[in-house]
């Protein structure tokens, strides 16, 4: 049998065999025309056996009665002739629409509907929005907007969304959310006033918000009110949020005490290794057994641990530095004993009251010198933000 | 005047290095060992069995000896034949 290709098996291709004795002649006409026959072979009782189209058949009639031979059909195959059969197996080819057609029909709808990307919107509220536009399971997918027009609607319908992006994947349709990232709303103050959280010679007033009450060089004491936040006069009077900066000289008094002699660690440069092999969490000392040589050290431990493409194994080893230690005593003079005593405050000072506190005079006010120790007694003169906040009691009825 | 224009064939045919069954109308046989054979510039079909093959050609016949003999295609000038192929003969 020859291949026959599927042209012709849309055409339909029948096998005849042809009797008569100018069977060569029919031959030679059919393909002078144009027919074409394939696969000629003589069978064994002197009939000539070939396969030739649907069309061609018909058209080889006429040649048949020139050349007196005689033609039946053996065998038919193709579309046609298969659908010559179907239609007597009516059942089968409603079946097979129907099926066809139902798979059509079923793949047409939307089954199932994932929504991406949501944080602060809920599930429920996306689908919602997407139930409005038609997007729900068991709808037409053909009676679906344009994936544009559909993410433009979704975009109005959603608060908070800042695109959505609709894809349909056959039978699924894939909701992606991307959501406007809002910037954290302010804290919400109440009226207040600004006041003095110590007693202090104002220096500087600045008011953004509210009535500077104190002005320039003016003494206040703690508690009196800087700037106020009642505001107008009368009816109209007004409670805002204050907001300024008042700056004031503040004295501060601090009792020093600062050491003659200081000692310092030293290290001398011997030292001893001692290595720990490390499994899970427990070390186990494999070498540098015995106590060492030196009486004062410090140990560093270095730890390494295995590890392959960014897993860490549970082994590894540890390396112990002994490294032996020299106390020494250092002697200081006295005055700089005192300098570093006053270093000492003055870094206090800048970290209780703020990087911006300046300080403007200081005043050794006594010093004696005992017991290895320089005492002493200091005055501070601090320029420093003296604000406190207080909130203003709403007066309700009257 | 035949005799001068096949001459004047033949000679342009040698000058112009021209294959010989283009300028003479003559058969062109391809042969893949002793199974398929496809002839070209054929002249129609004069016997056929199982055994034996005749062809028409411009001049002579062929005579195409084997079993089981099938002519898998046929074209007005060309013909494609399977099976055994024992002997071709041109018969003039």
């Amino acid at each position: 049998m020859v291949n026959v290709s599927w042209l012709q098996t849309i055409k339909g291709v029948v096998t005849v065999r042809i009797r008569g004795d100018q069977q060569e002649m029919l031959v030679n006409e059919a393909t002078g025309t144009g027919i074409r026959l394939w696969s000629i072979r003589r069978t064994s009782n002197g009939e000539l056996e070939c396969e030739l189209s649907v069309g061609d058949f018909f058209r080889l009639r006429p040649f048949l009665k020139r050349t007196s031979c005689r033609m039946h059909v053996v065998a038919r195959r193709g579309l046609p002739f298969w659908l010559n059969r179907l239609e007597r197996r009516k059942f089968f080819a409603a079946g097979l629409f129907l099926f066809m057609a139902g798979m059509y029909l079923l793949s047409s709808l939307v089954w199932n509907i994932e929504v991406k990307g949501n944080m602060k919107l809920t599930e429920e509220q996306v689908l919602l929005a997407a139930r409005q536009e038609g997007i729900y399971p068991f709808q037409w997918s053909f009676r679906l907007d344009d994936a544009d027009v559909l993410s433009k609607n979704l975009v109005r319908k959603l608060p908070g969304a800042a695109w959505v992006g609709v894809q349909q994947h056959g039978t699924k349709i894939i909701i992606e959310v991307v959501e406007n990232t809002v910037p954290e709303p302010l804290p919400l103050y109440s009226p207040r006033h600004l006041i003095a959280s110590v007693d202090a010679v104002v220096t500087e007033v600045k008011a953004e918000a509210g009535r500077p009450v104190v002005s320039k060089n003016k003494k206040v004491k703690r508690g009196d009110i800087l700037i106020s936040g009642t505001i107008g006069a009368g009816e109209n009077t007004q409670t805002v949020v204050a907001k300024g900066q008042v700056k004031g000289l503040v004295w501060h008094e601090y009792a020093i005490s600062s050491p003659l002699a200081q000692k310092t660690k030293v290290y001398t440069g011997s030292s001893k290794t001692r290595w720990h092999l490390l499994i899970g969490d427990r070390t186990l000392q494999i070498s540098g057994y015995g106590k060492p040589s030196f009486e004062k050290y410090e140990s560093v431990k270095i730890q390494e641990q295995l590890s392959w493409r960014g897993w860490s194994l549970p082994l590894g080893r540890v390396k112990e530095r002994l490294m032996e230690m020299r106390e020494d005593t250092r002697t200081r003079s006295e005055e700089e004993a005192i300098a570093l005593g006053l270093l000492q405050a003055k870094a206090d000072i800048v970290s209780k009251e703020g990087a911006d506190a300046k300080i403007v005079d200081q005043n050794i006010l006594h010093q004696k010198t005992e017991n290895g120790k320089v005492y002493m007694k200091v005055f501070f003169e601090v320029e420093q933000s003296i604000i406190e906040e207080m909130p203003l009691v709403q007066m309700q009825g009257e | 005047m035949r005799r001068i224009s096949r001459k004047i064939r033949k000679l342009t045919a040698e000058i112009l290095d021209l294959p010989q069954d283009v300028v003479f109308d003559l058969p062109r046989m391809t042969m893949i060992g002793d199974r398929q054979l496809y002839i070209e510039n054929h002249r129609g079909v004069l016997h056929f069995t199982s055994d034996k093959l005749r062809l028409a050609l411009s001049k002579g016949e062929l005579e195409v000896t084997g079993n089981g003999l099938a002519i898998r295609a046929i074209w007005t000038e060309e013909v494609f034949i399977e099976g055994q192929i024992i002997q071709i003969q041109i018969l003039n």
